[in-house]
């Protein structure tokens, strides 16, 4: 009999980066590679416990610009294009080292890796939200939502309806997509303020997550901390809380597994190592070296001197740090269950691109873990928010603290002396967009086009990511760009709309270039 | 790669460290980043070198039309909460606006201070009048964004911008919307129907924190923001980060083998068939390790005929 339950929650989000106007364009390698990295590992994980008929129950966010941007045609070509590139080096590395079996056998693996990628790629017909999709209609996968395009909502508190519209948009996409509503979201960076939850109810959501502190610091006290849920006072909606000590097990730089001196070292890779000559038609059009993927050393030790990876070894340790997370996992819920005399809920979120693309060995871990819980012991049980609060209908009733899971736990990451100076945009785009759509609630043809396109404009300039770019002072100019790009497309629109002056040429240009959401319904900002 | 220098770019204008300690309550004032950024850049470096990784040079169409405006043409003033503690506030004046003031209080317009007056409006419906207690900020006139030290988690605060005239009045030329801080610890609020005591809450406290079984309570959450790095949604654990290393040398060898035969002939490499191009020739390149290489390169005719083996050794050896 089960003591406690265990929800792993995977968020996977990109921001919309589709740039049909260039031939190449760096910032769409972020697809790429976690597609190559991530998604389809993940996916050939899924199958293997199906296949095996591993009863396992995983969250996952696919946040609406990563369904958008895997299910578009252009970036489904390019990604095509991608992977046909690094098949291709991976033959030359295979020939290139053959006198050198540590690396010959590696770059044999790149191979098949490739190559798995690219046949589950087509497998799934060039989308592999399908992939998802038919482990969610399996009842393995819960896949939630997440903000339209991740725009941060503590610092929109003020105005509301750009709020709702990030959610009403991805809400709808979701649908559109999956065929049924999300029932649960994941808060753009967890970032939650008290009311929001208002808006989530509005959109049918039943559950969202929220940092430890989040719940921790909300009021009244949470009697059973954050191992259990709370539904927000007024609405009823759930909001489960992150396990910090899971947490820092996978991600702290100090004690954390992917820090493990067998596994893949993530910053040496053959894009910089190898001669300039050979490996150029690999790595940028401009002549800049990049990463390539193929990456040929283990973390070793501290210093700069590299060894070769050896595969089985860093398997051997995935293998034993996914049960030494379990007995973690065991002794805590061992102990929780004792102080809290029921069982507690422990819910341990992850970056999704955290596995297999910066943690090679990632997705083996989590599939060793799951393996383990679900096959090897009865104390844990892996669950989904909709599962826990089937079994568990009654629970506290509070108000959940303002909070994020950024830098510091609340908003700095994305306010701060590099980024500030968005939000006196951002924040009149929005009062704007309000304005056009209280002034303008039923209009056709080119009006309702630019007026659509406007909400597109604003959402894409509300992404969190350009904020946390900036926030991160580290090659900032593409971050600035987007951000202005689409608000002056946004303010063009707004003179345009409200002068009855329309440039058709320029808005089916800018149609053509921002085309997320195509279904989208201007009204939903009020 | 993507270990580059950080961008430094001045993107708004910042207020200069200022504002004179006013009498009535600490007014400590803006730009505080750079202790902190020390840390952040190590720690969320990962980001730019993972998930958004992406080298210095960039082809955006540096002939971009626009900027973006300096100002929208109205009063406006939009408070924002920060975390527990620090609040930011931009604000933007219309021209008109000053001048109407200028022209009602003539020189003394000049003589006046320009001033952020904080108020706590905590559990109150605020009407200018009634605020728990204020304080006051000096900025600089050109100034339109402000960090505030507020120093009150849980509280409300709404803040004017106003000018301090020399008689000691206030003026306000804009007010604030009004937010809430969040609590810095646990509410002290507690529910009959689920009640806790406090020792095993100050456990649960701790341990939803991951700091053990035994941390007290208002010292864990102190711990959780110093200890935990790389917390941030997407700053991945940062073993490596930019490690700044001296001077370095690193040579490797490749040996290039190359050739040419019939077109139409098959040939090997210590006995692996290659591919010629269309006109016969071919080449093959291999990291050379260190000792013997033995390379035959055996060609036969395709009519199996006629054959020829060549057969170069190669010996490297590093000192």
């Amino acid at each position: 009999m089960h003591k406690g339950y265990l929800a792993l929650v995977l968020h996977g989000h990109l921001p919309y980066v589709r740039h049909p106007e260039h031939e190449n364009f760096l910032e769409e390698d972020w697809l790429y590679e976690a597609i190559t990295e991530t998604y389809v590992p993940l996916i050939l994980a899924f199958e293997r416990l199906v296949n095996d008929k591993v009863d396992f129950r995983l969250t996952m966010t696919l946040s609406p610009t990563l369904i958008s941007m895997l299910g578009d045609a252009l970036l489904q070509e390019r990604y095509l294009k991608h992977i046909n590139k690094l098949i291709e080096l991976a033959h030359k590395e295979i020939e290139r080292t053959r006198w050198q079996p540590e690396f010959h056998n590696l770059a044999l693996m790149y191979l098949s890796e490739f190559s798995k990628a690219r046949d589950t790629f087509l497998r799934y017909n060039r989308n592999l939200v399908n992939a998802f999709k038919n482990f969610q209609d399996l009842g393995k996968l819960e896949i939630i939502t997440c903000g339209a395009t991740h725009g941060y909502f503590p610092l929109m508190e003020r105005y509301r309806p750009s709020v709702r519209a990030q959610v009403q948009v991805a809400v709808s996409h979701y649908e559109s997509v999956f065929g049924r509503k999300p029932r649960g979201i994941w808060l753009p960076e967890c970032g939650f303020y008290p009311g929001q939850d208002e808006i989530l109810k509005e959109a049918g959501i039943r559950y969202f997550f929220s940092d430890s502190h989040g719940v921790l610091h909300g009021t009244p006290r949470p009697k059973y901390g954050v191992f259990a849920p709370v539904y927000c006072k007024g609405t009823g909606v759930a909001c489960f809380s992150r396990d910090l000590e899971s947490s820092k097990q996978v991600w702290s730089s100090i004690e954390g597994y992917p820090g493990d001196y067998n596994y893949r070292e993530f910053y040496r890779d053959i894009g910089f190592d190898l001669e300039y000559d050979y490996i150029r038609p690999y790595i940028h059009p401009d002549g800049v070296r990049i990463n390539t993927g193929i990456k040929y050393y283990r973390i070793t030790g501290s210093g700069d001197r590299k060894e070769p990876y050896v595969p089985h070894w860093a398997q051997e340790k995935a293998a034993a740090q996914a049960g030494n997370f379990m007995f973690n996992r065991q002794k805590q819920i061992e102990y929780l269950h004792g102080l809290m005399q029921k069982k507690p809920v422990i819910v341990s979120p992850y970056d999704a691109e955290l596995f297999g693309h910066w943690w090679y060995e990632g997705v083996m871990w989590l599939e060793f873990l799951i393996r383990k819980i679900v096959c090897d012991q009865d104390e844990i049980r892996l669950t989904t928010a909709p599962e826990y609060l089937s079994e568990n209908p009654r629970n506290q009733v509070i108000t959940p603290s303002m909070s994020s899971w950024g830098w510091k736990g609340y908003s700095e990451m994305w306010l701060q002396g590099t980024n500030d100076w968005i939000y006196r945009h951002l924040h009149m785009a929005s009062e704007r967009m309000t304005e056009l759509a209280g002034k303008y609630p039923a209009v056709n043809g080119a009006q309702k086009r630019a007026l659509n396109q406007a909400l597109r404009e604003l959402l894409l300039a509300q992404s969190s990511d350009w904020a946390f770019i900036l926030g991160t002072g580290t090659h900032t100019e593409y971050a600035v760009r987007r951000t202005k790009d689409h608000l002056l497309r946004f303010n063009r629109l707004y003179e345009d709309i409200n002068s009855n002056s329309i440039d058709e040429s320029w808005l089916a240009d800018i149609e053509y270039k921002d085309n997320i959401f195509p279904n989208i319904d201007y009204r939903v900002h009020q | 790669m993507a270990r580059v220098g950080r961008m430094k770019k001045v993107l708004s204008k910042k207020p200069l460290l200022g504002g004179k300690k006013a009498k009535s309550v600490k007014t400590k004032t803006a730009p505080q980043q750079e202790p902190a950024k020390v840390r952040l850049d190590i720690q969320e470096l990962a980001v730019g070198t993972t998930k958004f990784s992406h080298p210095e040079m960039r082809r955006v169409p540096k002939n971009f039309p626009h900027e973006l405006p300096g100002a929208y043409g109205a009063d406006r003033m939009v408070l924002m909460v920060r975390d527990p503690w620090w609040l930011y506030t931009y604000w933007e004046l219309k021209q008109e606006t000053v001048d109407k003031l200028k022209s009602g209080l003539k020189d003394e317009f000049y003589k006046a201070k320009r001033v952020l007056r904080v108020y706590d409006v905590t559990n109150i419906i605020f009407n200018g009048s009634n605020a728990n207690r204020f304080f006051d900020i000096q900025i600089h006139e050109f100034a339109n964004n402000w960090y505030i030290d507020a120093g009150g988690p849980g509280r409300s605060w709404c803040v004017d911008l106003g000018l301090k005239l020399s008689d000691g009045r206030f003026i306000t030329i804009l007010r604030s919307n009004v937010v809430q801080t969040p609590l810095d610890g646990p509410s002290w609020i507690t529910d009959e129907e689920w009640m806790i005591p406090d020792d095993m809450f100050a456990r649960l406290y701790g341990m939803g924190f991951g700091l053990g079984r035994s941390s007290p309570v208002g010292k864990a959450w102190r711990e959780r923001i110093v200890s935990s790095p790389g917390m941030a949604s997407m700053a991945s654990p940062v073993k490596k980060a930019a490690r700044k290393r001296g001077f370095w040398l690193r040579v490797d060898c490749e040996l290039i083998v190359y050739g040419a035969t019939e077109p139409d002939a098959r040939v090997t490499v210590q006995g692996k068939p290659i591919n010629l191009r269309p006109d016969g020739t071919f080449t093959l390149r291999f990291a050379l390790p260190d000792g013997k290489q033995v390379i035959p390169v055996k060609a036969i005719s395709a009519d199996k005929a006629e054959d020829r083996t060549i057969t170069p050794t190669v010996t490297r050896e590093t000192k």
